[in-house]
């Protein structure tokens, strides 16, 4: 297609203001993903709570937050703060009055939310056998909770937790409308200096494509480390003739419950 | 409330207006990406060389860029790259909701795809096998036994895409699409009560993602036929 | 006893040698990668036979039974069945899978579907047959089984006995002329398995050809005409029920004998 004029020389020259982009746009990630691994064990705890004044507000909190688009979200907490005089006022003002934080609490809101989710996916995938079997060798329900129940969890959970990373990283392109300036708003004033409509949104295309991609190898990465027994069963399974029987009583073994979950 | 009730009213008004552009848009956008992405879906099962090329490309940019990037490309560029397609005399003013369209159905067009591989790989090899040995020829096979099962396989993965695309939809007015967003802004800035108008705006999505529930619920249980296991 | 004669009746069920050849396999391989499955297989399968195939897991059993109707395609060899040999033209493939009834392990039967309408399709898709004569085989072929009433029913509201015996009504309704059951009794209950061997016996006794992948040795002593012994992708031994239970030949059958018997 000749009609994708791709300009080398402008792509060179914005290269480094894209970096500084770039760069923004991974420091409010990893904020962001650090604020919600800790955020999201009291929510969900209270989530899952009996307690219904601990699990109401807790789902309420999930609902909204997750049902918002993070658009308005960050609207709502830019445009927000500024009306509510007790922060304005307040000695934090420095804080609740910069776009960038407002841009990071619009989006760990958000991303809370979905990690409620994630976590409690997690933990109830664990199969209820393994817990009972736990229990049945005497094991206090603490324990079996510590050792059993998370460990396997974070297993199960792991590639939930990738897809949200990923969406969550790709979605922080909104961010610059509350002024921040990522690699988003740096491709966007590219574009109005130059009206040339590709090369600054390929340019930054790629580079979003390179941190998604060194995101999916960097859980790969932690997922071999995590399935370590997994793939202690694979190489074992290698040997060609004496292997090869046990390799189909497996798959027998594998289809056939596999037919009987459907 | 420091503005008068019959403004507060003509802003309601212009809210009403702006969901209806964005009910149209995720409309249009998702059965447009369900259309493609089955089509899709199901020509890259193909092992043909080619097809699996450009398939791969196609879904690893899609996964690798954001949507609101797809957006602003295909409406800054749009015309351009339909002038390069088409001819150098054509002359297309790309709308904003043209581009959002666009840009909408070639992303989620590619999750429906991936969704179509994944409920193919859990369909049991046995099911394939079985329409073999009774002769059932491939385009009935398909028709008959491993579409209804697809749909059934790719309902809970459907409703997702169903709600990331309703929440991509508002991002079509960062390219100036005057839906609800853009008019709760508009009006957030005038009344200088963002948060009854965002709050607003926020509600109507939480309320569309919470309508769906009952949706898939309802599709679930149609499509469920003969499946539930009845307890001994 | 109803009658589920599909052919000419014959005087005995046991086979003479100058009946017409059902199938024939000559030198036939068959290879998995590196992995050989099937090693210079030769059989050949009169009119009304009824063979028992047996061996251990992984011996190449379940692949032999599955290239005679091509859900595996053999690499070498010839595999002839009524006359149509089987060389990977897709008019010949369906022209002898129009032939023979398939039983699988797993049932396979269509989730989706209905009892009836499981046992409607391949002869509404198949042969073209019009919807009311289409009901009216397979209501016939399902009273045969003895689960007439069961015909509105689902596959999963069924038991897995009930679930096989609709799997063999379903091959039956192609009114084929050659009956292949790959380990039709392995995915059952003890209970349940004697309703299948009830049903496989009622077709054997009808003169049917049949071709069994079973380690039911009862059933084999009761309906086989002669029984195959497999090992490693061979066809190790060869012979009449009796000699084989009786007298075997070699160490390897005895082995095997001794570990399915005792």
């Amino acid at each position: 297609m000749n009609a994708l004029p791709i300009d080398p020389a402008l792509a060179w020259e914005s290269l480094p203001a894209m970096l500084r982009g770039l760069m923004t746009t991974v420091v409010v990630t990893v904020i962001v993903l650090a604020l919600g691994l800790m955020l999201c064990v009291p929510v969900t705890l209270a989530r899952m709570s009996r307690n219904p004044l601990l699990a109401w507000p807790a789902a309420v909190f999930v609902v909204f937050f997750r049902g918002a688009p993070l658009l308005i979200l960050l609207y709502l907490v830019y445009y927000g703060f500024g009306q509510i005089e007790v922060l304005r006022d307040g000695p934090l003002w420095f804080i609740f009055g910069s776009a960038f934080a407002c841009a990071v609490i619009g989006l760990t809101l958000n991303h809370v939310a979905f990690m409620v989710d994630v976590v409690r996916g997690s933990l109830e995938a664990v199969p209820a056998g393994l817990t009972e079997a736990s229990a049945a060798l005497g094991i206090p329900p603490r324990d079996t909770f510590r050792q059993i129940q998370l460990p396997l969890a974070m297993r199960y959970g792991l590639k939930a937790y990738q897809n949200e990373v990923v969406m969550f990283t790709k979605g922080t392109a909104v961010i610059s409308v509350v002024t921040v300036i990522d690699l988003t708003a740096v491709a966007n004033e590219v574009f109005e200096l130059t009206y040339d409509p590709f090369t600054p949104m390929l340019t930054a295309g790629a580079l979003y494509w390179c941190l998604v991609n060194l995101i999916r190898l960097g859980f790969r990465k932690l997922e071999a480390y995590l399935s370590r027994h997994h793939i202690a069963v694979e190489k074992q399974r290698q040997p060609a003739s004496a292997g090869f029987t046990a390799l189909a009583a497996r798959w027998k073994l594998a289809l056939s419950q596999k037919e009987q979950v459907l | 409330m420091n503005i008068s009730t019959a403004d507060f009213w003509g802003y309601v008004g212009q809210m009403l207006d702006g969901a209806v552009v964005t009910i149209q848009l995720f409309m249009s956008g998702f059965t447009l990406a369900l259309v493609f992405g089955v089509a899709i879906g199901i020509i890259t099962l193909s092992r043909n060389i080619v097809i699996q090329a450009v398939w791969r490309v196609y879904a690893s940019i899609i996964m690798g860029v954001p949507s609101l990037l797809i957006i602003f490309l295909l409406y800054y560029g749009g015309s351009a790259m339909l002038r390069g397609l088409f001819g150098n005399n054509l002359y297309v003013d790309v709308t904003p909701f043209g581009a959002g369209l666009a840009a909408l159905t070639i992303v989620y067009a590619a999750y429906v795809a991936e969704l179509v591989h994944g409920a193919v790989r859990n369909l049991p090899r046995g099911q394939f096998e079985a329409c073999a040995a009774l002769a059932i020829r491939p385009v009935s096979a398909w028709r008959h036994v491993i579409m209804p099962q697809l749909a059934r396989l790719a309902l809970p993965g459907l409703v997702n895409i169903w709600l990331i695309v309703l929440k991509d939809t508002p991002l079509v007015s960062l390219a100036g699409l005057n839906d609800l967003v853009a008019n709760a802004k508009i009006a957030a800035g005038a009344t200088k009560e963002p948060f009854v108008f965002f709050i607003a705006a926020s509600l109507f999505f939480v309320v569309a993602s919470a309508l769906t529930m009952p949706l898939s619920n309802w599709l679930e249980r149609r499509f469920a036929r003969g499946l539930q296991r009845v307890k001994a | 006893m109803t009658s589920l004669a599909t052919e000419a009746p014959m005087a005995s069920p046991v086979a003479e040698p100058l009946r017409p050849i059902a199938v024939e396999m000559t030198g036939v391989d068959k290879w998995y990668g590196t992995f050989q499955a099937l090693k210079g297989i030769d059989l050949t399968v009169r009119k009304g036979e009824k063979i028992v195939i047996c061996g251990p897991s992984g011996s190449g059993k379940s692949t032999l039974i599955r290239c005679i109707n091509r859900l595996e395609p053999h690499d070498k060899g010839t595999i002839t069945v009524n006359g149509i040999e089987l060389d990977g033209s897709p008019g010949r493939t369906q022209d002898v899978r129009l032939e023979c009834g398939m039983v699988f392990q797993q049932f396979n039967l269509f989730p989706h579907l209905t009892i009836l309408e499981n046992c409607m399709l391949a002869p509404r898709l198949g042969r073209g047959v019009a919807k009311e004569q289409a009901e009216a085989i397979a209501r016939r072929y399902l009273e045969r089984v003895r689960i007439g009433e069961q015909a509105m029913k689902y596959p999963s509201q069924l038991s897995g006995g009930q679930q096989q015996r609709v799997a063999i009504a379903r091959a039956l309704c192609m009114e084929p002329r050659i009956m292949l059951f790959d380990e039709p009794t392995s995915a059952l209950d003890p209970e349940m398995i004697k309703e299948v061997l009830q049903v496989m016996e009622d077709l054997a006794a009808e003169g049917m050809t049949m071709i069994c992948v079973t380690h039911e040795m009862g059933f084999a002593r009761r309906v086989a005409n002669r029984c195959v012994f497999m090992d490693k992708g061979e066809i190790v031994e060869e012979a009449t029920a009796e000699d084989f239970f009786g007298n075997p030949d070699s160490d390897r059958l005895k082995q095997f004998l001794a570990q399915i018997l005792h």
